[in-house]
């Protein structure tokens, strides 16, 4: 393991060329309701030059399933997520809040790679829509605005399945970012005037040079007693840069969630009854 | 596994630092800078103000030197202190004890609005959201007055307003007093007098840290949809001193209104939209950011003309303004 990049192109080749393919089984769904609760960090320059910190909670649910193609499962799988989360922060006198609740929905396909049997590889796009409504106090004569954007992203991840003491694991690293997206701000929420102005007026165009966002998160399931069960850490960092300003947000939660898996079988049409 | 966390951890510990970010701190001096500084930068008008503001800077520095330490009172006195020197009713700190405020841009004119002289006008009213209506002159004209913006006013509010007002010559709408609030309501009203979008002005908005920094103009529209009921009268509106921000805003809409005459006092200005923010110590500073225009590219900051000016004083047993309106109302529709 002294060249791990060695062993990273290895491990891709090796995906590659065996790719996973099951044949004639039936698509594996995965659901995951989880609750997260953690930290956030927010620095936003246009209102405050305090670093205001404190703590977001959330609810989730998340699916996975096979791609299936007639009879046959193939080696694409895609992911649907909803989130929903809000946060209170604190300025460091506790002088001003800022209130956001919001949420995440999303959709992405997955190319799997199996280089071993108990270690997969995921590679593929993600679609995203984003949105928040925000109530910052220090605002005194416009307090809430919201955003709503849409993003492509990049997804990569990585799975390692093992069993210990009599119980089996999977281990998961999984990392999304941004590619380019579309930030939509109403007219009405008038609070961030230099931001979106100059910029098709509440229309703004994102991508790797004025938005950074990268989400990732590490999980471990297990089962316990016979339940299937979701430990796991979420890190968010977003950075939006304009003009002279930086937004900048990261929060970092702990993820617990239970998952339910079962196989999906073919639909029966209605006829053949 | 031992490498995948060394490969992660650096990731959940990216720092939040940014370049922006400033310390919590209640140091006299720290303080003032830093509010010399949000000013310099990201407030609109330093250089229409005509105040030497690195001067003020010097000044106050010196004098916040000499402030012991932990008195906010003392503090906060010399922070408001510093930003009286602007003149503006839009800059303001926020605290939990007090709130700064100017009044100089209002004190040395003519009151020109007294409730008990505007009671014999307005006694047994209706009330349509921000709106307080009656018929005068036997009902041969209708009153509104507005006292504020940040009540809202609907379609509704209008419409209903307007259909009191079906059988009268003319309209008075009195925005007196009325200190701002809302732009939209300012917006929704104003309608109410165009039967099709006019451009009324242009704003534009501090761009960058130079007192000159402005993006480019944005032509503002009165939207003849905001308000689908219409009142083509004649309308006189009446305006004093203290007639600022959305208000002084409004009139602006109503100097391009065609049936409109507006009588009274110039207005209190206030031609910036307001954004906050934070002081070291945790203060709130509310300050103009983005600057408004008629449609001739003149700052509305210093208040709008009327097309007549007329006081009334205290000592008078009628309110003078109103009584003028009238006499308008009643020349031009006979």
């Amino acid at each position: 393991m002294r060249l791990p990049a060695r062993h990273i192109i290895l491990l891709a080749i090796l995906g590659v060329l065996y790719p996973v393919h099951v044949r004639s089984a039936l698509p594996m769904h995965e659901n995951i309701l989880k609750v997260s609760f953690g930290g956030a960090w927010q620095v936003d320059p246009y209102l405050s030059a305090f670093r205001y910190d404190g703590l977001e909670v959330g609810i989730g649910n998340e699916w996975w399933q096979d791609f299936r193609r007639k009879d046959t499962l193939t080696s694409w799988s895609h992911v649907g997520r909803l989130d929903l989360r809000a946060m209170r922060l604190l300025n460091p006198p506790k002088t001003n809040a800022y209130y956001a609740f919001g949420g995440h929905a999303g959709w992405g396909a997955y190319y799997r790679w199996q280089p071993l049997r108990q270690l997969q590889i995921h590679v593929g796009p993600y679609l995203e829509l984003d949105y928040l409504a925000r109530m910052h106090n220090t605002q005194v004569n416009k307090p809430y605005s919201m955003d709503l954007g849409i993003d492509i992203e990049a997804m990569a991840g990585i799975s390692y399945s093992f069993a210990a003491k009599h119980t089996s694991y999977r281990l998961r690293y999984l990392v999304r970012a941004n590619l380019l997206g579309y930030e939509y701000m109403p007219d009405y929420w008038q609070s961030y005037y230099e931001i979106t102005e100059g910029v098709a007026a509440r229309h703004l165009c994102s991508g790797m040079w004025n938005r950074w966002m990268l989400r990732h998160e590490i999980t471990l399931d297990f089962q316990f007693p016979h339940s299937t069960w979701r430990l796991g850490v979420e890190h968010e960092y977003l950075r939006y840069g304009t003009r002279d300003m930086d937004y900048l947000r990261q929060q970092v939660h702990l993820i617990v969630g239970c998952i339910f898996r079962y196989r999906m079988h073919p639909a029966v049409r209605f006829d053949a009854l | 596994m031992k490498r995948l966390i060394f490969i992660l951890f650096p990731l959940l510990l990216l720092s939040c630092h940014s370049r922006n970010e400033i310390a919590y701190s209640w140091d006299p001096v720290y303080n003032i800078e830093v509010l010399w500084d949000i000013i310099d930068t990201k407030y609109c008008f330093v250089a229409e103000k005509g105040v030497d503001w690195d001067a003020v800077r010097n000044t106050y520095v010196a004098k916040a030197a000499t402030i012991p330490q932990g008195d906010p009172v003392a503090l906060f006195d010399l922070c408001a202190s510093m930003l009286d020197s602007l003149h503006d009713g839009h800059v303001n700190i926020y605290t939990s004890f007090d709130v700064s405020r100017n009044a100089a841009w209002y004190d040395s004119y003519p009151r020109d609005f007294y409730p008990i002289q505007q009671s014999l006008y307005l006694h047994d009213y209706r009330i349509a959201g921000g709106l307080q209506y009656d018929t005068i002159d036997n009902g041969k004209i209708g009153y509104v007055y507005c006292p504020s913006f940040s009540t809202t006013i609907s379609a509704a509010n209008i419409h209903w307003v307007i259909k009191a007002f079906m059988g009268c010559k003319g309209l008075i709408l009195d925005v007196r007093d009325n200190g701002g609030g809302d732009l939209s309501n300012a917006y929704r009203l104003a309608a109410a007098f165009f039967d099709k979008d006019t451009h009324v002005g242009y704003w534009n908005h501090k761009s960058g840290t130079g007192h000159f920094d402005y993006s480019s103009a944005e032509r503002l529209t009165v939207k003849a949809d905001d308000s689908p009921s219409k009142w083509l009268r004649p309308v006189v509106v009446l305006a004093n001193r203290r007639t600022y921000s959305a208000a002084n805003f409004f009139l602006d809409c109503m100097t391009q209104a065609g049936n409109a005459v507006i009588i009274g006092g110039v207005s209190g200005g206030g031609g910036g939209m307001p954004l906050s923010y934070e002081m070291p110590c945790g203060w709130t500073v509310r300050f103009s950011s983005v600057k408004m225009y008629n449609t001739n590219m003149q700052s509305i900051e210093e208040g709008i003309a009327p097309h007549l000016v007329v006081t009334t004083k205290q000592t008078d047993t009628k309110d003078q303004i109103i009584e003028k309106a009238i006499q308008i109302i009643q020349a031009t529709t006979d």
